[in-house]
This record gives structure tokens, C-alpha cells and sequence, in this order.
């Protein structure tokens, strides 16, 4: 028994020298947490990100939820906090349970910036704003009311009825529709936790309780496929339109099949890229509070308000464009 | 008789040393492996106190299931709503807390003894009617999640709790993480209780043969009810110093983790079929697959390896499957050993 125990240990160490030879180089360590995994919406995030690390020259953990699970974004912060990385950036799932550990994490002296969805504004230095709330809320209200012609009912899909980031731009669609387009009707907001089965589901459950709608709008990018494809199979392409916040490639198909109109965007990969640039900066004390403007590499110079560091306005990607973009 | 009841013990010792090997062996390979010095020049990763600390507190929900569970396996029983349950006193103590208005200490106990309840309701089920436990845990593992998803439209999350609950979760007491005291307490409580009563070790003759036990003139029904209140009241435990941990009380939580506590019985070796296993064994599983997760995920850092996540379930799967051969390989050794004795066909 005694050898046995020899033996593992011995193994253990001969394995462990082996790999602390290739390791331990000093350079910055930048973690990226998604609010899930293996969304597209996040991946493209992540290759913007790649690239500002690269040519950065800074490591880049990128790891998060496989699902939308504010619990196991906690857990994934405090690993990063014992591991000791220079920057947490968080795109946060839930607003008050992440910003216990973001807190504690700044405690330990790391860096913390936010992106896509803030946490608490104590909780961090920065939010890259990917596009003021006003601006997607109004943006997407006025283009529905493009499509339907300012009259008629619509329904909303969100991604889940506590993030903080969807409840912020409802309200903004809300405000748009009440103060612009009072011939238009807001008869359903259903959540889709960020699946497209569940987008769909719950799309064609709208479709048959509501004979009149005309309109279906997801603010969460697995739900305007998600969408598309319950009007498609519904057999009421045309009849109910599809638009909302998402990803070209994921509604390619369904913009040139015509079932989708339009898709809200921003560029994903560029908030990627800002993000990594801004926190780096933090890191590295030359983006300080109340800086009015930021330099980020080869996307040039973005204005700062308050604390939050804009993007820019959003995009609509249609059937004449969205040829022009991969991601 | 004796020396086959000899022999089994010692198997039964063999598996148990078995693990702890191999939980020494992990522990040295990630302290070598997992420990770097950062750009500031701070040592980070596996080989720090912090991170040994973070390891017992992870793993003291987790813990707390396996410990919930081992006399329910050990009876042959089996309980898949631990998790469930796990995620329903979550919510309910949050809502007592801040809907109900009580005080902490008040909706804490409220909560165990609703856990306790949920747990005799599984009881109720299995004792009375007979059902077969994996029935009827697989029914209350759907139907505790679903109402604290029907409690909380699936959306409400409760926070913002005091800061002197927090510290149960969040903070050290006497050097050690405040829940991991609650951990070893509830440890001594079970493994007295399962090693050290006669009530106990009733458990094992219960799972070895329940007719034989019921002949015997043993209570079968009552001392299989208590198994199965005892893992609700602990999983009640496992929710309040998980919410304490978080901050937060949401109904996902503790999803999947019976699946965790049961892999960590099981490696503890306690056998599926029941009547055998001990309490140091489960907790020696537990252990090992914190150790395992934990270190995993000082790699990334370390040797900018990125898929802890994926790697843990792939390991996990693989020392699971690994323990449970090399404990049975004794028996069938001896078994080929005895065979050339056979004619030959």
C-alpha cells in the first residue's frame, strides 16, 4: 500500500514539473465572462476581444455559464478573484448577485469593467455601452411602426424578465409606443431565457391566443430565429412580421426567405474589441474617472459619459445588407 | 462467516485508502501544477490558503447532499430531489424573509422544517404506498423545482440580505469559511448517527434485506421515513448557506447537484444496491471531485489551458468509472484465480 502511495505522488509531481515549465509567463491577464457560453451573440463578442488581445499582447480567459445561470457567473468570478487576474470583465446576468463578488474582486485590487449588461455602478469603473437604452428602444419602436404602418397589434420576446438590460430597453419601447404610435397595441411580453426552442414555443403559443397580431419583436437574439421560424411553420410568412435585436448569421436564412424584416444590431465584434481595450487601459492606469473620450487601437477615438463608454448608435442589417456582414 | 465478514471489511478499507490516495495524488499534481506568480509578483492559483479555502467552501452544499444522501443509498433508497429541494427552501426562505417580513434566524428555522416536511412527504410516499424511491424522487425532483419556478414566475430573485447572514456564506469564523463549521457538525451528527447507533447500523441490514429486516421484527417503514425527512431537513441546511453564499435566492438553484452528491457517494463507495458504505467515504468523493473541479480551474491561468468546465465533467465521469473498477477488481480476480480448477468445456 505504502509503494502505491509513493508511486502516485511521485507520478503527480514528475506531471506537474512537466507543465509548470511552459508556464508562468508575466503578462496581463484580461477574464471575459459572457452571460452564456455559447451564444453567437457572445462568441462574436469574443473574437473582437481576441484581437484587441493579440495585438495587445495581453492573455485573455474567456469562460461563462453554458446557460443564462446568474449563480455560476458568481462562482466563475471568484475563481478568476483566487487565481489573481488583472481585469473582470463581466456581462452581467443578474445586476445585484453579481456585484457582491465584482466588489470583493476590486477589494483584491483587480480591475472591473462592465459590458453589455451593468452590474451595480459601485461594483465597477466602466460599462462599455454597446448603445444608450434610448436609442435601441426607440430604434426598434420606429421600426416596427415602419413595418406595421403605425397600427396594430405586436408581441415582444425577451430573454428573461429580470435582466437588467431587457427591462431597461422594454421600458424605452414602451415610452416610444405610448408617446408616438397610439393606433399600435403591445399585447404579449413573454421571456425565452435565451434559447430558440423556448423563442419558438413561445412565439407559436402568441401566434394562436392572438388571431390579429402583426408583428413579433425579440429583444434577445436567440429569439428572432426563434421567432421566424414559428411564423414560418405557422404558415403566416408576410402576414406577421419578424424584427428584433440579433446576429446576421443567425437570421440570414430568414431574411432571405423574407420571413424576418429587419435585425437591430450593433457591431458585436467591436464591443469586443472595446471592452478588452478599455479594461487593459484601467489595468494599466491611463483610463482614469472622468476621462471624456478613449482611444481604442484601430477603432479610433469613442466618447465617455459619466462612466459609461459608448459604442455608438445601432444598425439595421436588412435583406439589401446583410450580405456585407459575417458574424 | 467471520472471515468472510473480515474480508468484505477489508475491501471495504481498501476502497476508502484507494481514495484517499488518490485525492493526495490530485492535490500534490495541482499544487505543482496550479500554483504560479503572477505579473504583480503575488503567488496565485491552487498552491494558496485562499484557494483551499474557496475548495471547502464550494463544496460544502455539495457535501451536505452526499451527506443527506449516504443512509438513504446505504438503504438501498435512492433521492433525486435533493437539488429540487435544494432550490425550493432557497426561494421560500428568501420569501420569508422578505416578503414574509420575519427575522433571519426565524425564516431560517421556518425553512428546515419546511425541508424537513418536503423530505416526509418523499417518506410518506415510499413507506406508505411502497413506491419504489427512484419513482417517486424523480416525481418530487420535477415538482420542487416547478414550484419554485411557479413561486417566482421563474424571474424573482431575492437580495440584498444583511450582511451579518452573509457572513455564514461569505466570511471566515475561528479560520475557517463560517459554513464549513455547519458542514462538519451535520458530518459528525450522520456519521455517528449511521456508525455509532444501533439505530444506524439498522440501515444497512434495512438495505441488505428489507423482508429479512421486517422479519426480523424491525420497524422497516419508520426508520426508512426518518432517512428520507433527514435528507430534506439537510438539503434545507444546503439551501440557506447557499443563499448565503450567493447573496441571492433564485429557483435555479442547486440544479443539478443531486447528480454531484450522488457521483460523490457512490466514489465514496457506497454501494448502489445498498447495505454497505460509510460516512468517511462519501465525504473522502466528495473531496476528490472538489479537489478535481477546483484545480481544473487554476489551469487556465497557469498554463493558459481554457476548458476547466468541459474538462472537470470529462475527469469526474473518468475517476468515477476508474474507482468503482479498481474496487471490484479484487472480487473478480479471485474469482478468475479460483476458476482453473474448472473442467474445461
Amino acid at each position: 500500500m505504502k509503494k502505491l502511495l509513493h508511486l502516485c505522488a511521485a507520478g503527480a509531481v514528475l506531471l506537474a514539473s512537466l507543465v509548470t515549465a511552459s508556464a508562468a509567463d508575466a503578462k496581463l491577464v484580461v477574464a471575459m465572462l459572457p452571460k452564456s457560453k455559447g451564444n453567437a451573440y457572445f462568441i462574436s463578442c469574443k473574437a473582437g476581444a481576441d484581437k484587441a488581445a493579440k495585438e495587445l499582447g495581453v492573455q485573455l480567459l474567456f469562460d461563462g455559464p453554458t446557460d443564462s445561470n446568474a449563480a455560476k457567473q458568481n462562482e466563475i468570478v471568484e475563481n478568476w478573484i483566487t487565481l489573481g487576474v488583472d481585469v473582470i470583465a463581466v456581462a452581467a446576468e443578474n445586476k445585484e448577485g453579481i456585484s457582491t463578488a465584482l466588489r470583493k474582486a476590486q477589494k483584491q485590487g483587480i480591475k472591473v469593467i462592465t459590458y453589455d449588461a451593468d452590474a451595480m455602478t459601485d461594483a465597477r469603473s466602466f460599462f462599455v455601452n454597446q448603445a444608450t437604452p434610448e436609442g435601441i428602444g426607440q430604434g426598434l419602436m420606429d421600426e416596427a411602426a415602419r413595418l406595421t404602418g403605425g397600427e396594430g397589434e405586436f408581441a415582444m420576446i425577451v430573454a428573461s424578465l429580470t435582466a437588467a438590460n431587457q427591462r431597461e430597453w422594454q421600458k424605452h419601447i414602451e415610452a416610444r409606443l405610448k408617446e408616438k404610435y397610439p393606433k399600435m397595441k403591445l399585447v404579449a411580453v413573454r421571456p425565452c431565457d435565451d434559447l430558440k426552442d423556448k423563442a419558438q414555443s413561445e412565439a407559436t403559443a402568441m401566434l394562436s391566443a392572438n388571431p390579429n397580431l402583426k408583428l413579433i419583436m425579440a429583444i434577445c437574439s436567440p429569439g428572432v430565429p426563434g421567432a421566424a421560424e414559428a411564423v414560418k411553420q405557422a404558415g403566416k410568412t408576410g402576414q406577421v412580421k419578424v424584427m428584433g435585436l440579433g446576429l446576421p448569421n443567425e437570421n440570414r436564412r430568414y431574411v432571405k426567405d423574407g420571413v424576418t424584416d429587419s435585425i437591430i444590431l450593433w457591431n458585436t465584434g467591436d464591443l469586443g474589441y472595446l471592452t478588452i481595450y478599455a479594461g487593459v487601459a484601467l489595468a494599466k492606469d491611463e483610463l482614469k474617472k472622468g476621462a471624456k473620450t478613449f482611444k481604442a487601437g484601430s477603432l479610433g477615438t469613442f466618447s465617455i459619459v459619466g462612466d459609461n463608454i459608448l459604442l455608438g448608435k445601432p444598425f439595421i442589417f436588412n435583406k439589401a445588407n446583410i450580405d456585407l456582414f459575417d458574424f | 462467516m467471520n472471515t468472510a465478514k473480515r474480508d468484505w471489511q477489508a475491501l471495504l478499507t481498501r476502497h476508502e485508502m484507494l481514495l484517499l490516495y488518490v485525492l493526495i495524488a490530485e492535490w500534490l499534481f495541482f499544487y505543482f501544477a496550479g500554483t504560479t506568480t503572477n505579473r504583480r509578483g503575488v503567488v496565485v492559483g491552487f498552491g494558496t490558503l485562499d484557494r483551499q479555502f474557496d475548495i471547502l467552501r464550494h463544496s460544502c452544499e455539495i457535501g451536505l447532499l452526499a451527506l443527506a444522501l449516504t443512509p438513504v443509498i446505504i438503504t438501498a433508497g435512492i433521492d433525486l430531489s435533493v437539488g429540487s429541494l435544494l432550490g425550493l427552501c432557497a426561494i421560500l426562505f428568501g420569501q420569508l424573509w422578505h416578503d414574509g417580513g420575519l427575522p433571519i434566524p426565524v425564516a431560517a428555522g421556518l425553512t428546515l422544517a419546511l425541508g424537513a416536511l418536503a423530505g416526509g412527504l418523499n417518506a410518506a410516499l415510499i413507506t406508505a404506498l411502497r413506491l419504489p424511491p427512484l419513482i417517486v424522487t424523480l416525481g418530487t425532483y420535477s415538482l420542487f423545482r416547478g414550484l419554485a419556478e411557479a413561486i417566482t414566475h421563474g424571474s424573482i430573485t431575492y437580495t440584498d440580505f444583511p450582511e451579518t447572514f452573509l457572513f455564514v456564506g461569505q466570511e471566515r469564523w475561528l479560520g475557517l469559511p463560517t459554513q464549513a463549521w455547519i458542514f462538519f457538525v451535520v458530518a459528525l451528527a450522520v456519521w455517528l448517527l449511521v456508525h455509532r447507533t444501533t439505530f444506524g447500523r439498522t440501515f444497512r441490514t434495512i438495505g441488505l434485506a428489507p423482508e429479512g429486516a421486517r422479519y426480523a421484527g424491525l420497524p422497516v417503514a419508520r426508520r426508512l421515513a426518518l432517512v428520507y425527512v433527514l435528507a430534506g431537513l439537510i438539503a434545507a441546511i444546503a439551501a440557506i448557506i447557499y443563499t448565503a453564499r450567493l447573496g441571492q435566492a433564485k429557483a435555479d438553484a442547486g440544479t443539478g447537484y443531486e447528480l454531484f452528491a450522488i457521483t460523490a457517494v457512490v466514489l465514496g463507495g457506497i454501494s448502489i444496491f445498498g447495505g454497505t458504505g460509510s460516512v468517511h467515504g462519501t465525504l473522502l468523493g466528495v473531496a476528490a471531485i472538489a479537489v478535481l473541479k477546483n484545480g481544473l480551474a487554476c489551469l487556465p491561468v497557469v498554463m493558459g489551458m481554457n476548458a476547466a468546465e468541459e474538462m472537470s465533467g470529462l475527469l469526474t465521469g473518468a475517476l468515477l468509472l476508474l474507482a468503482l473498477t479498481a474496487s471490484v477488481l479484487p472480487k473478480i480476480l479471485s474469482h478468475v484465480r479460483s476458476r482453473p480448477h474448472a473442467p474445461a468445456p
